[in-house]
């Protein structure tokens, strides 16, 4: 019987296994438990999002509400309601940069997953 | 610090502003739009739409005399450039609600008289009681009313109305998406700028959050006004049950605002707005300070 294939990329989503050059690890790729693995890879694409500058586009898109499921590339603005988009999967401590309102934030784990909180 | 500020560049706001979210728009709305014709020719919709239009005039006129009057008053260079564009957004708004008076077919010689006849006395107020504060050179109070007490305000009210018009109304839709898009610009300023300032100034505390208390006091009792006791609001829901079939929904804060009665969105939209305000006000370390409720 042969092992079950690895998952699977999807179009939007490549996952790329990074080597960490030998004595170094990024503290950031530790998870709880002491375990740590890559983070995935996201190629992103325009979602149609118009209110920062084009370059920048496609890092961010419209919220869809409560119900609106969020990738692990994706955290919520808590400010300005938008959902910004990294090229790799987000975690905690990550620091990140809402364009449309202009709010630094830390990534941090919340009720319901990874939000994002304002630094001053 | 300076990373922060220098964000607040003219050229930032161009590339996202009016070479962005704006380009190829007209007032606000998508070339030839038009509003529907029920709103000119029903005369109860008719003025109620009036109504409701020069409340947002009357909010934009307060937030362009705001905005422009704390650019003066603020202490860094990065701020005041802020202010700038956002005076700006602030008069767009002015001129694109304006502009929807004139729409409806309210004559230019019969603008102010309209806004004196329709504004709301409790909006009024609201904005006086901001007014007085950037009078007085108040930067960190002048902000907390404009930026995150009256802008968060227009977040929700202004998101609340796109849901209600986005299948009946698209070119108001349309101006309000636009609208949505600054006030993310302002609220943003308000928490970020003055989040750092109110650490410095934590005797300034009590001051402000009495401010927030009576101007909440105030826009609740423009909602009040506004929902309860409202002739049209049954009028409004006959008109979208014959063009609709009853299939209309305006999904907004989890709830379908098409369905509901004027009161039950009062509700909503004033727990929103408090809600929203608390935890604005939270983050940027000042304590909500609960209004009575008229």
């Amino acid at each position: 019987m042969s092992p079950p294939a690895a998952s699977s990329a999807s179009i939007a989503e490549v996952h790329v296994e990074v080597p960490p050059p030998p004595g170094m690890r990024d503290p950031l790729e530790q998870l709880a438990d002491g375990e740590t693995r890559a983070r995935r890879r996201y190629v992103l694409t325009d979602t149609g999002f118009d209110e920062v500058p084009k370059a920048f586009r496609k890092f961010y898109r419209r919220w869809g509400g409560e119900s609106d499921v969020l990738e692990p590339n994706e955290v919520l603005c808590p400010v300005c309601k938008v959902v910004i988009r990294s090229s790799r999967e987000l975690r905690v401590g990550d620091r990140v940069y809402c364009m449309p309102c202009m709010s630094r934030l830390v990534v941090v784990r919340g009720a319901n997953g990874l939000e994002g909180r304002t630094v001053f | 610090m300076s990373d922060f500020l220098s964000a607040y560049s003219i050229q930032n706001w161009l590339e996202s502003c009016p070479q962005g979210y704006l380009v190829d728009t007209e007032y606000g709305h998508r070339p030839g739009e038009r509003e529907p014709e029920l709103l000119l020719t029903n005369e109860l919709l008719h003025e109620e739409t009036l109504r409701a239009t020069v409340q947002l005039v009357v909010g934009e006129r307060c937030a362009l005399a705001a905005s422009s009057g704390l650019i003066n008053a603020a202490p860094d260079e990065g701020s005041k450039r802020f202010l700038a564009t956002q005076t700006v957004d602030e008069a767009r708004h002015v001129e694109i609600f304006t502009q929807r008076l004139y729409d409806l077919g309210v004559a230019k010689a019969e603008l102010e008289s309209t806004i004196a006849a329709y504004a709301n006395p409790n909006l009024v107020k609201f904005a006086e009681v901001l007014l007085e504060k950037v009078d007085r050179k108040d930067f960190v109070a002048g902000v907390v009313g404009q930026n995150i007490v009256l802008e968060g305000m227009a977040f929700s009210v202004f998101e609340m109305m796109h849901a209600m018009n986005a299948d009946m109304n698209p070119k108001f839709a349309h101006t309000l998406t636009g609208t949505i898009a600054d006030e993310r610009r302002h609220v943003g300023f308000g928490e970020n700028r003055i989040g750092a300032l109110i650490r410095s100034e934590p005797e300034r505390r009590p001051a402000i959050e009495r401010m927030q208390k009576e101007m909440s006091y105030y826009m609740l009792a423009t909602f009040a006004d506004a929902f309860r006791n409202n002739a049209a609001a049954d009028e409004f829901r006959r008109v979208e049950r014959e063009l609709t079939g009853g299939t209309h929904a305006a999904r907004w804060q989890g709830v379908d605002l098409a369905q509901m009665e004027p009161e039950a969105m009062e509700e909503v939209l004033a727990d929103t707005v408090l809600k929203e305000f608390k935890v604005r006000l939270g983050r940027i370390g000042l304590e909500y300070q609960t209004p009575v409720r008229p």
